[in-house]
């Protein structure tokens, strides 16, 4: 007998932000939906496990149960005590804590895999990633590909009291979003450049921040005057219409929030005070000032100008949204659901966007400007008419104001230049190149010339993903995304025998040995023809050339570890404004 | 002293105190009309943590500070260095309370000067937030000020204090899992070398003589204790004078201010989250102490997992105990002897970022062209000699016979810190090479390979 549904969801409660934000004296707190599962204690589920292991005391603290989602009982074993009046056990109850990363990076992995279509992987081997809560004293917390785990520390804040990462919503969905990241593009971990190393921090910002404005009862208190007094008027319906101008959002949802947690936070995420939302604020420049200005060659700090573009075209846009609302009204005040509402939606549509984008995003050597490009790409294939809310250009002009504009040179709108080379599909089979890498290298193989690809290189296809997406038409259309590499080492002396020759760095030994990247992404449409192929060749003199100079400066070729655990020895370089001064050492 | 009379010789004095520093510059004055003046002393450094195998090292040290009174026939000293706070550079000024320590006869050769950082003033050890009329025009953020830089000091090395009762606990987890020992011992070693001064090797520095707290350009009179000498003080910078490198690469002028006091806040966090660890361990509670934990066993799906993590916490140890060594090593005095025409330079453990100031200036530049002696930065570590400095000597010559030729003196001990396997071992072997090819490299490890106290180096003026 076929029964019926089973749950699909489950609803698990959160710290909306981080335990300093309080809504009359109260912790706030938020449900979320996850994707259903019968959950073993740790939490332990299908993708997440957490072990809440203390590295700083040896202590490994035990999990509690989980009841079946059959069993009708409440799923949530928090739920009653997070509603009581005062919830200040939250900071003392791990097993809460245990729930709470379980609950956000399980809510970040859903909301990947529903902007892709399709099941996302880790960064590494293995179905499950492992998540520490309280991984150890300090204030740091990273994702570490080697260890298969997301990991958080407490410390002692300036207060005195003992905060925790693993209950900052902006810190474990960051986090999360580099394992996923990793996932999606595993070379963008490698040493390249500030603007790569920049654009994981950046990106994992986005997704952060964007991802508040679906928990609509968070933003509805954030825009209420005063939530933060503790006997406040009754929350309204009704919203003023000035405290939704551009700048006042800024500082309600944005800023407002960075006021409360930003300062504990600052030693976490390795930054000056709350610079995670002061991003939005960054002054404008001209292109080219990025690579004269030394505090933008470190990682976090370039990052900002992606957090940056896409959230004040954020604003814009929802601002966009709120003109159409206003027209025609008279009173000054909007409805505070609404306002909620399209906030949601602009966020929603931006983030599955920014997300979406990574398909169409090169696979090694990420610029900005690429990411604009695949950004345009992706908002077009998915909503190919744009003068609704004007999304694409928003983007644009916001981009531009951070002097980046899009790779993609020739087209007129900044979106990448379908693939117009004569490629050859007799010899390769549709359905194989779907799934199938051996395939897909056989086409790539076959068709090297046209795609212009370096013939002495290492060549790999390292993905091949299907894609399926609602077109404009309602239909279902399945592309497929598949992902090669190229790789050269070869000694640096031999560098000026490309052409034009690649520039080896001043001081670095003709003998020693380099690595240089080159790949791209090929876009299969539903009848397998390929409809784009962003690639950067791995002898574009244009980029290798200032690669290598950055790498060899700031020692990428001098330390054997610096790979390794890449996130942690960020944020901790970071937070002490190290930089690596290669040149100088023997 | 008539101010007119010079020295006419000078012998440098580097004692085998295995991986430390101590060198004794003996000034001769033979035309001085007092037979106390014909001879004047500098003690630079006074330190030791770890001595070659078969060397007993209290033994050894309170034979340096014999000889170091022996040498001073008259019972005097004229100057006493202590280049920055850490043990390999201080220990041997502890005294004990029964007045039998090295340091109790460093005492009695009443030292005229003693010149520290600027970092070790003890007026600057209770800081106070700045206040309104110190604030920078137009800026929103409160510069810290170097009182505050100087507490900072103090975390790193409270933290460094802490963080060895955590690493006991790491070294034993991971050695029961058959791990390398490697990481633990650098931890153990940089801890134990960052944790706070011995007290009364400080209270010592600070009350033997008149005390000079320097930094860059600070105008270190020694017309009367050391005639014919001239002292230029090319490090370390203070703050306000480190904000000005900061300010050539910035777009924002605060930026150096900001970085500064979120590496004040970091390492205040550190210190304190370490101090909660081990207030932890002391009284056998946990961050939790009301949640159920696991006693004696781990269930079998978390092991492989827990043993990364504890590998992972002590990674993360050795990234903070490098990082507190180097803030550390960089608040050393740079001094640079002027001296019958010969100039030597002492610039302790300092790392491109305290020279960095020095070396931005031209007439600095102009000073270290004809640097004669160069004691090598930190025992020779592979950051110590930072390569703009090197590239300004001009008396580095290929050939061992050129007259004038530089001379380069290292206090080293091979084995005790880092490894050739990531470019971390002291000496460093591309170092060494680089020295021993272009100057009369001469090391510590000579007197030790002969069993001698000490290496004499004669300067001819």
């Amino acid at each position: 007998m076929i029964s019926h549904a089973t749950p699909r969801t489950r609803r698990l409660t959160i710290v909306a932000q981080d335990p300093s934000v309080r809504v009359n004296g109260k912790i706030l707190t938020t449900e979320v939906d996850l994707p259903a599962e019968e959950i073993a204690p740790g939490p332990r589920g299908y993708r997440v496990q957490v072990v809440d292991y203390d590295t700083s005391s040896g202590f490994l603290y035990q999990p509690r149960d989980y009841p079946s989602l059959e069993s009708g009982a409440s799923a949530d074993p928090f739920k009653r005590d997070a509603d009581k009046p005062n919830n200040d056990w939250i900071l003392t109850e791990p097993r809460f804590h245990q729930q709470n990363v379980y609950a956000i990076v399980m809510k970040t992995l859903a909301r990947f895999e529903f902007a892709l279509g399709r099941r996302i992987s880790w960064g590494f081997r293995g179905h499950q990633i492992s998540v520490a809560p309280h991984a150890f004293a300090d204030a740091n917390a990273f994702y570490s590909k080697e260890d298969q785990a997301l990991v958080f520390g407490y410390f002692k804040g300036t207060s005195g009291e003992t905060i925790y990462s693993c209950l900052s919503h902006d810190v474990v969905a960051h986090e999360t979003t580099h394992a996923l990241l990793d996932g999606l593009r595993n070379r963008y971990t490698d040493p390249s450049s500030p603007e790569q190393a920049g654009f994981h921090e950046g990106f994992s910002d986005v997704v952060a921040l964007l991802s508040v404005f679906s928990l609509k009862d968070v933003i509805g208190t954030l825009l209420q005057p005063d939530f933060k007094q503790k006997d406040r008027p009754a929350e309204s319906d009704l919203i003023d219409s000035d405290r939704l101008k551009i700048d006042e959002l800024k500082k309600s949802v944005l800023l407002g929030l960075a006021e409360q947690m930003g300062q504990e936070m600052l030693g976490v995420r390795g930054d000056r005070a709350d610079a995670l939302r002061r991003s939005v604020m960054l002054e404008n420049f001209s292109p080219g000032d990025v690579d004269r200005i030394e505090e933008f060659q470190e990682p976090h700090r370039r990052g900002e100008i992606l957090v940056a573009a896409i959230l004040n075209a954020f604003l814009q846009v929802w601002r966009a949204r709120l003109d159409r609302l206003e027209r025609g009204r008279r009173s000054g005040k909007l409805d505070l659901h609404l306002v909620v509402e399209h906030g949601a939606e602009a966020a929603d549509h931006l983030l599955t966007i920014a997300i979406r984008a990574l398909d169409y995003a090169p696979a090694t050597d990420l610029q900005f400007s690429d990411y604009l490009s695949a950004l345009i790409t992706a908002d077009k294939e998915l909503v190919p008419d744009d003068t609704r809310y004007n999304y694409r250009k928003i983007l644009l002009n916001s981009f531009a104001a951070y002097g980046v504009t899009p790779a993609s040179e020739n087209s007129p709108d900044g979106s990448w230049e379908t693939c117009d080379a004569r490629l050859t599909y007799d010899r390769s089979h549709f359905e194989s190149m779907m799934r199938d890498p051996d395939e897909v290298f056989r086409f790539i193989w076959e068709n090297r010339e046209a795609l212009d690809l370096h013939d002495q290189a290492y060549t790999k296809v390292i993905s091949v993903r299907p894609c399926l997406r609602i077109g404009p038409d309602g239909f279902a259309l399945r592309e497929t995304v598949a992902e090669y590499i190229q790789m050269m080492t070869i000694q640096a002396q031999e560098l000026q025998y490309f052409d034009p020759p690649i520039g080896k760095p001043d001081g670095l030994s003709a003998d020693r040995e380099v690595t240089i990247y080159g790949g791209g992404a090929l876009i299969f449409d539903e009848y397998g023809r390929m409809k784009y192929h962003i690639n950067n060749r791995i002898d574009n003199v244009a980029r290798q050339t200032p690669r290598l100079k950055y790498l060899w400066k700031y020692g990428y070729f001098d330390d054997v570890n610096m790979a390794q655990n890449a996130f942690a020895r960020l944020h901790l370089n970071r937070a002490l404004n190290q930089r690596s001064r290669n040149a100088e050492v023997f | 002293m008539p101010g007119k009379i010079r020295p006419s010789n000078l012998t440098i004095r580097a004692y085998q105190v295995g991986f430390g520093d101590c060198f004794l510059l003996s000034f001769g004055y033979p035309e001085a009309e007092n037979e106390s003046d014909r001879e004047r002393h500098v003690l630079i450094d006074y330190g030791s943590t770890g001595m070659p195998a078969g060397i007993d090292s209290a033994a050894q040290m309170m034979s340096v500070a014999n000889d170091i009174k022996q040498r001073c026939e008259k019972g005097k000293l004229a100057m006493v260095v202590a280049t920055h706070r850490h043990k390999d550079h201080i220990s041997g000024f502890t005294t004990k309370k029964d007045g039998s320590g090295t340091g109790d006869i460093i005492r009695s050769l009443k030292p005229d000067m003693v010149v520290q950082p600027w970092t070790e003033d003890p007026l600057l050890e209770d800081p106070q937030p700045a206040k309104p009329d110190e604030k920078r025009a137009g800026s929103p953020v409160l510069p810290v000020t170097n009182a505050q830089f100087v507490s900072t000091l103090a975390d790193m090395n409270s933290l460094a204090g802490t963080m060895r009762t955590e690493m006991a606990r790491l070294r034993l987890a991971i050695s029961s899992k058959g791990l390398s020992d490697d990481v633990a011992d650098e931890i153990e070693f940089l801890s134990e070398d960052n944790s706070l001064p011995n007290r009364m090797a400080v209270a010592n520095l600070a009350s033997m003589g008149k005390n000079h707290y320097v930094n860059f350009g600070y105008d270190l009179d020694v017309s009367a204790t050391l005639p014919g000498v001239k002292i230029h003080v090319l490090g370390p910078p203070t703050l306000e004078q480190h904000s000005e490198i900061q300010k050539q690469k910035s777009r924002d002028e605060n930026e150096f201010w900001m970085l500064q006091g979120a590496a004040r806040s970091f390492w205040k966090m550190q210190a304190a989250s370490s101090e909660l660890i081990a207030g932890c361990a002391k009284s056998n509670t946990r961050l939790f102490p009301d949640a159920d934990v696991y006693e004696g066993y781990f269930p079998s799906n978390n092991r492989w997992f827990i043993r990364r993590l504890d590998e992972l916490r002590t990674e993360q140890l050795l990234g903070l105990v490098r990082m507190l060594d180097k803030s550390m090593n960089n608040t050393s005095v740079i001094l640079l002897f002027e001296v019958g025409g010969k100039k030597l330079l002492f610039p302790g453990d300092a790392q491109i970022e305290n020279w960095e100031f020095a070396l931005g200036k031209k007439e600095v530049q102009d000073l270290l062209k004809d640097v004669t002696v160069y004691k090598v930065g930190h025992h020779g570590s592979r950051n110590a000699t930072p390569k703009s400095l090197w590239n300004r000597f001009g008396h580095k010559d290929k050939s061992d016979s050129a007259t004038g030729r530089l001379m380069t003196l290292n206090s080293t001990m091979k084995g005790k810190h880092g490894h050739s396997k990531n470019n971390s071992e002291v000496p460093r072997t591309t170092l060494v090479k680089e020295l021993s090819n272009f100057s009369d490299y001469r090391s510590t490890e000579e007197a030790a390979k002969n069993k001698e106290l000490f290496l004499d180096i004669p300067i001819h003026l």
